[in-house]
């Protein structure tokens, strides 16, 4: 398995889908990732970070209902697959492993 | 963008339109209904957290985060098209191209004609222009070369003429012409050179050569002495510098030296005897003037032999400049009436200027209007060119009418071809590539008509155009005549037809819209108004001509023939013997003479002559003309007071004067018998007034006249009135007296009657012009009426037969049928009637005397157009009127 062709950002919306289970679309997506990291996320951003992953096998999606906030057009519900799992499985398993190795002593330091 | 709009977004609270829009267009269609649905949704959930400012300015930012290529680019199609363009579908076009062709033979031979035929019109229009344009292009200076026209202000009546000489002291023994060495003042004007001809312009009138004793008229010219380095006249023998330097040197054509010498390098330096009068050497020969010269001339004198030598021809002496290169024409002009101020003698009242035109330009613009050269024969070129254009339109509306016609047949063969995997664009492309086959046909077609009616063409409007073989401009006019007519008469069927749904299509349920009805009827009605414009024009024209011709002129101008006063005939004794002899012959009725041939007075004078009681500054311009003692019975003029000259008046060849009614009028005369009255230094008497009578073209108005008695004058015409029916006999008699008395000129006579038609040469070709073209402009309307009817026809069979089943008569649904495009005949004529009465009405003002435009013409032009129209139409209703319903019903 290709590590490398998850970059920062992918991950980062993976998890949000992940997080969100059934109700994740782009703009929920957004939301989430703007409440969590403070930074200003367009939707423009999220969609096209979907679309790389679901070519990459990671996410699927399905058309959801229209809503009249929409102007009556649906939305994309996403959802994670199992590679997808597997491959965030795997990369939080590297962190977790990374971060068990650091001594109590340097942590004391950064703060 | 417009603050309204926006506020009218703000207030429904919808995010901005246009992003919305502009978005629409961008996004890939697949990705659209997720990106549009995102976008509005966040902007709604900001609105209510946010505020509206905000969340319209975050919009923006979150639409521009959309345009990046992974969103504008299209999803490829999943299902390959066929390879349209494949050799075997390219044979299959042309295979049902070829199939519809032979199918509907009547309605293709119609498509093809009518298009061959607008075809045909324009090439010849675009021959005929180019023509035109081609005179005088051929120098090599051609973008530096003027000529100079004179604009004289007289007690506030502008007049404008090329015949600019800027004389200076008219009427000495040696005259001097202003414009003669500007050329040495004015840094700019390279060269300049006078050119004078004789009466009337491009010829003159022809001048007897004789060596040895060959005699021979020719006509010729005399001109300044750099004649030669201005113009790029081709010299075989001689150089430009010498060629018209000597005074008694001549320059001629290579046909006048073959005609005298054989040879042109024999001719030079050899001597010519002028008039019997004078010898001049050769001095230079040059190939004979080219078709497209407006200047024509078979020798030129030297402008020092005009001056000094040779008799004073008229005051049509032109002046041509040289300048250098890019000298600035304003500036220059400036400069040259800066120059003539100085030299020219002040006058109260009336002011001269001179102008600059492009030399390539003077043949073309003829006329004057506001003292500047403005109209003339560009007018033609101009109204020709439009016609052309017209007519090319007329028979492309036809094209597509026809096709869309047949396109209801063609529609199955489009859905089929849709089905089966024919893009869109294929279709397109088929349709375009038929009717350019089409077009391709017709032009071969045209082409062979126009190698075919070329000489005929050249007859009826007097050029020499030859078959343009070599002529890169004609076969780009050609090729691109070819591709607009291919693509502007298939453009309907081939957008329209390729547009239908074939599901449609092949359930039978293709309808034409409304509004492409709408489309082609408007076609309809426009080609029908062009062809009644047209039609009303050559109605008017040939009555216009028509009253030219036969207007009573005030005097008889049937069996009158003119000879030139010259050579021997000059003198006194010669003419009278002259006289006497010819008055004896048997077919001769009367003989005397006149200054100017009497149906074209070109002279006008206003200095010269006075009256008793003339004010100061009065500015009346006459025709002046000394004739003979009987020229008044001779040409039957009627006397309205007084008497006529008399041989029993001892004064009257001395004191005599008459004068028309137009004169009267003008010089404000009551009781003009008996009061003084003088022309030049002659002085003497009114005796008698005569009724007006045309002295010239009826272009123009009738001219104050003075005519006086003398018979020894050494120029003008001698008139014969020959009896009715023995002109002939009386011609070899005269002849015979004139190779008597005149030896040394070979003799030469006019008709007067042909000569007075010659005037209105330009409205001849205008009229047969307007005769052929207004016709052809029917035909091809009513070609296009026939289409019409056709898919009218063919769209309501199912509609007729159902009427017939009811009970409808033959003449009902004939009626039916025709009512509609009858209605559209009679909008045409509403709109061609004023349009054709304010386009007569403007041609008209270029005459004096013209016809009234009478209701009649147009009711001719309207009965005529719409009786067509109804045998037109009714040839096609009547057949479908006839149709067994029971055919057209079966199916469905």
């Amino acid at each position: 398995m290709r590590r490398s062709d998850l970059g920062e950002f992918e991950e980062i919306v993976l998890l949000a889908v992940a997080a969100l289970s059934s109700n994740a679309y782009t703009i929920t997506i957004a939301e989430e990732l703007e409440r969590e990291t403070g930074n200003i996320v367009t939707s423009g951003a999220v969609h096209a970070a979907t679309q790389r992953l679901e070519q990459k096998g990671y996410l699927r999606s399905v058309w959801g209902e229209a809503t009249s906030e929409r102007g009556g057009r649906r939305k994309r519900l996403y959802s994670v697959t199992a590679l997808g799992g597997r491959v965030l499985e795997e990369s939080r398993a590297v962190r977790n492993r990374f971060w068990d190795r650091i001594l109590p002593a340097i942590r004391m330091e950064w703060n | 963008m417009k603050p309204k709009q926006k506020s009218s977004d703000r207030a429904s609270g919808q995010p901005p339109r246009y992003l919305t829009l502009l978005l629409n267009r961008l996004v890939a269609p697949h990705l659209r209904e997720q990106v549009l649905g995102d976008l509005h949704e966040r902007y709604a959930r900001r609105l209510t957290v946010h505020g509206i400012t905000n969340a319209r300015r975050r919009y923006i930012l979150e639409a521009l985060s959309y345009i990046r290529p992974v969103f504008i680019e299209r999803q490829k199609n999943e299902y390959q098209s066929t390879f349209n363009l494949g050799p075997a579908m390219i044979k299959n076009y042309f295979k049902i191209a070829f199939r519809n062709l032979v199918k509907n033979k009547g309605i293709s031979a119609i498509n093809i004609c009518g298009l061959a035929l607008g075809i045909l019109c324009c090439l010849f229009i675009f021959l005929w222009v180019q023509d035109e344009k081609r005179v005088d292009s051929f120098h090599a200076n051609g973008s530096d070369l003027f000529a100079v026209y004179e604009t004289t202000t007289a007690n506030g009546k502008v007049n404008g003429s090329y015949s600019a000489s800027f004389l200076i002291a008219p009427g000495s023994s040696y005259p001097s012409f202003a414009l003669e060495n500007i050329h040495e003042a004015i840094p700019e004007i390279k060269y300049q050179a006078y050119y004078a001809t004789g009466y009337e312009l491009p010829w003159g009138h022809p001048e007897t050569f004789q060596v040895g004793e060959k005699k021979i008229k020719l006509e010729g010219s005399r001109a300044g002495k750099d004649f030669f380095k201005i113009f790029s006249y081709k010299l075989i023998e001689g150089t430009a510098e010498t060629a018209l330097k000597d005074v008694g040197g001549v320059a001629i054509s290579r046909r006048m030296a073959e005609m005298f010498f054989g040879d042109p390098a024999k001719a030079m330096g050899k001597t010519m005897r002028f008039e019997s009068r004078m010898n001049f050497k050769v001095t230079a020969v040059f190939e004979d003037i080219p078709r497209h010269s407006s200047l024509k001339f078979d020798y030129l004198f030297n402008w020092e032999a005009q001056k000094t030598k040779l008799e004073f021809a008229s005051n049509e002496i032109r002046s041509y400049l040289m300048l250098s290169d890019g000298a600035d024409v304003a500036k220059v002009e400036g400069k040259i009436n800066h120059y003539l101020a100085a030299r020219l003698e002040k006058k109260e009242g009336v002011e001269r200027r001179a102008g600059l035109i492009k030399f390539s330009d003077q043949y073309l613009h003829g006329t004057f209007s506001d003292g500047k050269p403005a109209g003339g024969r560009i007018e033609y070129v101009r109204i020709f060119s439009g016609v052309g254009i017209f007519i090319l339109m007329i028979a492309c509306i036809n094209f597509m009418n026809l096709s869309t016609a047949r396109s209801v047949k063609r529609a199955k063969e489009v859905g089929l071809r849709k089905v089966v995997g024919s893009s869109r664009t294929s279709l397109v492309l088929q349709f375009f590539g038929e009717s350019l086959l089409f077009s391709f046909l017709a032009m071969l077609l045209s082409l062979a008509f126009l190698i075919l009616l070329l000489s005929a063409f050249n007859n009826l409007t007097g050029k020499e155009i030859g078959f343009p073989a070599t002529d890169t401009s004609f076969w780009i006019f050609l090729t691109a005549l070819l591709l607009a007519t291919g693509v502007a008469a298939g453009s309907y069927p081939a957008l329209y037809l390729s547009s239908l749904k074939p599901v449609w299509i092949l359930k039978g349920v293709a309808r034409f819209t409304q509004s492409g009805l709408w489309f082609r009827q408007g076609l309809t009605v426009f080609q029908f108004a062009l062809s009644i414009v047209l039609l009303i024009a050559t109605i008017v024209i040939s009555q216009q001509t028509r009253f030219v011709q036969q207007t009573h002129l005030g005097f008889d101008r049937e069996n009158l023939v003119y000879v030139r006063v010259e050579g021997q005939l000059s003198a006194k004794n010669n003419y009278l013997l002259f006289k006497d002899r010819v008055s004896e012959l048997p077919g001769v009725a009367m003989v005397d003479r006149s200054t100017e041939a009497p149906h074209d007075m070109g002279f006008s004078v206003a200095d010269a002559i006075d009256w008793e009681g003339k004010e100061k500054n009065a500015a009346v311009y006459f025709s002046p003309a000394s004739v003979g003692m009987d020229f008044v019975k001779l040409m039957n003029l009627k006397i309205v007071a007084g008497r006529d000259f008399s041989k029993s008046m001892a004064t009257d060849s001395t004191d005599a004067f008459m004068v028309n009614e137009e004169a009267v009028r003008q010089m404000g005369m009551k009781n003009p018998i008996g009061k003084w009255i003088s022309a030049w230094q002659k002085k003497g008497h009114i005796i008698g007034v005569l009724k007006d009578y045309h002295t010239q073209s009826l272009h123009e108005k009738i001219r104050p006249l003075v005519i006086d008695v003398k018979e020894n004058e050494y120029f003008g015409v001698i008139v014969i009135r020959t009896k009715p029916g023995k002109t002939r006999e009386a011609l070899a008699g005269i002849g015979a007296v004139y190779k008597e008395i005149n030896p040394d000129y070979p003799f030469s006579y006019q008709f007067l009657d042909q000569e007075f038609d010659k005037l209105y040469r330009s409205e001849q070709v205008i009229a047969k012009l307007s005769n052929l073209l207004a016709p052809l402009a029917i035909l091809i309307s009513s070609l296009g009426l026939l289409g019409l009817a056709l898919f009218s026809a063919e769209q309501r069979i199912k509609e007729i037969g159902i009427r017939k089943v009811l009970g409808a008569s033959i003449a009902g649904v004939v009626a039916l049928l025709s009512r509609d495009f009858l209605k559209l005949v009679v909008i045409a004529i509403c709109i061609a009637s004023p349009v054709g009465w304010y386009v007569m009405n403007k041609w008209l003002e270029g005459f004096a005397y013209k016809i009234h435009i009478e209701w009649w013409v147009f009711a001719l032009a309207a009965i005529l157009v719409m009786s067509i129209a109804v045998f037109t139409v009714s040839f096609q209703s009547i057949k479908a009127a006839l149709m067994n319903p029971v055919r057209s019903l079966r199916s469905e």
